[in-house]
Formats: structure tokens, sequence, C-alpha cells
């Protein structure tokens, strides 16, 4: 599992590849602690090439967009597979996330 | 502009060495009000504040320069201006004011009571206060943002009081001070009022008069706060011994319209008559993964998808149900067709 941030205008996207579960949610957490402190930003989570979330990947995400929210920044999440989407929909986290 | 005689040019020499002390003071002026504003609540448009410049006092004092002995006789060195929503929030910051700082009542006015039946112009209360630690006096402006904009509008004229302008524009600026009265009158109006309505519905809500209340995001933000949820969020947790994160409910008001609910009776029958088919549709979808974290939307959106699908809605039903809390999407089809599977199995399926 690898996490990239990369910045593009007022954007900050990081891109998940590989598999987000309980072994890889504390690197991954390290890695993107740079969206935690940006203010005022627009934060892609693109999850084009992320094959799978675990509970562990879920509770990753919603800090990220915990923290975004008291710096003023916005979360969209990006290009889930029906899989992820599946689990965003059993979870009700489609209620927590700008999906796109 | 005419040389300042000697009286004023000691005047002015007092400000040019008063002017650090006037920087400290306002400074000192504004933490207190902003402190003051942070802790009642009260939200205000804006909070600014000014020293006079060398120009402007000097216009002043060529004009009526004989009228001070001396600079701290002038008491709008320092200007201070609140600007409010909400006419009555003027008098709770004149309050907080009075509290704040020592007012000098004989040179403070309250220029919105002074207008007689004809006269002219919109005006704000206007408080000479006193700081501890600060001899000089300084001036605070209270009025509202159409105070304000009709103030400065009038400013823009040129004319520097009413006396100066001409009759017929007069009249005209009289008119408009006049509306914008009613109008601040009447957003005062509907605040209390929106306020009271907030009120009643509370109340209905916890007598359990639901029926007797329109559905509306305030009265759906009402019923919520009762917790009508919290049970069933709680069992659909319990599978799999999941944490509960907060979430936003207010996107499942034009879901729930859409599915006939006019009055918050209606939404609580709802949640009753389709509870423990939501809940067994958490329990097919979820028992079988290891994911221990769900939204506090989860029940309400499996009581909204078994509504759907037990009332004929289908899969089309499914998808505009995504739509309107996921946003549109081409995924919600594929959404749609997976729930629509899953569920198929189900009891409250058998029939359709």
């Amino acid at each position: 599992m690898t996490t990239t941030i990369t910045e593009s205008g007022n954007q900050l996207i990081a891109q998940f590849i590989g598999r987000l579960d309980t072994a890889a949610a504390v690197q991954t957490a390290e890695d993107v602690k740079p969206l935690m402190e940006a203010a005022n930003r627009e934060i892609i989570l693109d999850c084009s090439r992320l094959e799978y979330i675990s509970s562990s990947g879920l509770r990753i995400f919603l800090s990220v967009r915990k923290e975004a929210a008291t710096h003023g920044s916005k979360v969209i999440v990006r290009d889930i597979n029906a899989d992820i989407r599946q689990v965003f929909m059993m979870t009700g986290f489609i209620s927590l996330f700008e999906i796109q | 502009m005419e040389a300042l005689d000697f009286h004023c040019q000691l005047i002015m020499d007092e400000y040019r060495e008063a002017l650090p002390m006037l920087e400290s003071m306002q400074g000192q002026v504004m933490a207190t009000l902003h402190e003051a504003l942070d802790r009642s609540g009260l939200v205000v448009t804006a909070v600014e504040s000014r020293i006079k410049t060398e120009e402007s006092l000097a216009g002043k004092l060529a004009l009526k320069g004989s009228k001070y002995a001396a600079l701290s006789d002038i008491t709008d060195v320092l200007g201070v201006r609140i600007v409010t929503f909400y006419t009555d929030d003027v008098d709770r910051i004149a309050s907080m004011a009075e509290q704040l700082f020592e007012i000098d009542w004989q040179n403070s006015v309250d220029k919105r009571r002074l207008h007689q039946l004809d006269s002219f112009g919109y005006s704000s209360l206007h408080y000479i206060c006193r700081i501890p630690g600060y001899d000089m006096r300084f001036e605070l402006q209270l009025r509202t943002t159409l105070q304000h904009a009709w103030a400065a509008i009038n400013h823009d004229t040129g004319y520097k009081s009413g006396v100066e302008i001409p009759r017929e524009y007069m009249r005209r600026m009289n008119r408009l001070a006049g509306l914008l009265e009613m109008a601040d009158d009447e957003f005062s109006r509907i605040r209390t009022e929106i306020t009271d309505y907030r009120r009643r519905v509370q109340a209905l809500v916890k007598s359990g008069k639901l029926d007797d209340v329109l559905l509306d995001g305030d009265t759906f933000r009402s019923y919520l706060q009762v917790g009508p949820l919290d049970a069933l969020n709680k069992r659909i947790a319990a599978i799999n011994q999941a944490e509960i994160q907060d979430a936003p409910l207010i996107r499942f008001l034009k879901v729930l319209k859409a599915l006939k609910c006019n009055t918050l009776g209606d939404v609580d029958r709802l949640i009753h008559h389709y509870e423990d088919d939501a809940y067994r549709l958490a329990r097919h979808q979820l028992g079988n993964t290891d994911l221990d974290i769900v939204s506090s939307a989860i029940g309400l959106q499996n009581i909204c998808i078994v509504c759907i699908l037990s009332t004929g809605g289908g899969k089309i039903g499914l998808e505009r149900l995504f739509d309107a809390i996921n946003g549109h999407n081409s995924q919600n089809n594929e959404l749609a067709e997976l729930t629509y599977q899953q569920a198929s199995n189900l009891p409250f399926m058998q029939n359709k």
C-alpha cells in the first residue's frame, strides 16, 4: 500500500494504491498527516487505484475529513470502485463524504 | 484649508504626542469588545475602529476649534463602530458597553430617539466612553447594517448635515430612511417569530404531538434531537460491535418528502413501521464483514431503502435515494442494483 500526495493549484491530492487494510493503516495514517495540516484547500482522496478499504481505512478518511473541516478545507473522495462504494453504502458513510 | 490659530495648533501638538497612547487605547478597546462579543455569542456584521487622521482633526478644529480647551475635550479622536444585523442587538450591545466602559451620559446620544415626526435621517446610538487606564474618551457608534448603509450613502452625497441638502433630495433620503427603519423592524420581528416557532416546535415534539408539526428543515432538526433513530442505530452497530460516527441527516429531508412524509408524525410512523426490516437489511449486509464503524445515517438510510422497495419503488427509487444523499453519480445505478440484489432475499421483498 502506498500513498502519494501531490499539489495542483488549490488542491492537495492523495493517491492511494493497493489495499488499505488494518496492516497498512498505521503507515497510511502517517502518510496523510500533511493533509490534516492543510488550511482552506480542497483535499482529493484519489481512490482510482485503491482496491480495498477496511474499517481502519474508513477511520483514516474520517480523521482527514474532521481535521480538514477544522482548517476550513473540503474533502472529496474520488473514483472509488464498486466494492468500496458498497462499503461506504453499508456503513452509511455515503452521507459523510462527497463522493465523485 | 486655512491656517489654524495658535490655540488649535497647540491641540494639534497635543494630538501628535498622544498618538502612541491612542493606538494603545484602540487596541485595548477592540480587544475588550471582541472578547465580550465572543462571550455573548452575538454575531455582528463589523467591529471597526479608527483614530482621527491629522487632516481630519485639523479640519474639525478649523470649523469649531474654540469649542475645545484641550485634546481631551474632543470625544471622537478614537472612534469605534459596531454594525449589527438586528435593531435588538444594538440595544444588547449598548448594555454590554455599559458594563465594559464608563459611559459619559451627558455627551452620549441615542440619535434614534431624537427624531421628531418630520425629522430627517436614520441614525445610530452614540456612546462616549472611557476605558480604565486612559484619560481620553472615545466614541462608540452602534448601528444596524441598514442604518450603516443609509449613513454611508448619505455621507457619499457630500452633504454634512440635513440642513445643507436640497429639499427634494432631503425628502427622498427621508423616505428611504423610513423604509429602512421599517425593514429593520421587520427583520427583528421575523427573527423573534422564527425563535418562537422553533420553541413551539420543540414543545410539540417533546409532548409527542407530532402530527401537528409540518415537516421542514427546522422541525426535522428538532425531531432528530429527541433521538428517534438512536435505538435502531445501536441495534445495527451491535451487529459488529461497531462505533457510531455522527453524520448529518438533513439530506434525507428531500427523500422523506418524496416518501410522502408531510408531518413529523408521518416520519415517526415510517421509522416505527420499517425499523425491523431496516435492521434485517443491515444485518444481512454487515453480518459477513468485519466493518466495525458505521455512521449515524445508517438507520435512516436503511429505513428509506426498505420503504422504497416495500412500496414498489424498485431500483429506480433506490437510485434516486442515492442521488439525494450522495449527489448524482453514474455509479449510483450500480449501487442501486447491488442493494436491490442484497435485499431481494429478505422477508419484506418476498411478495415483490
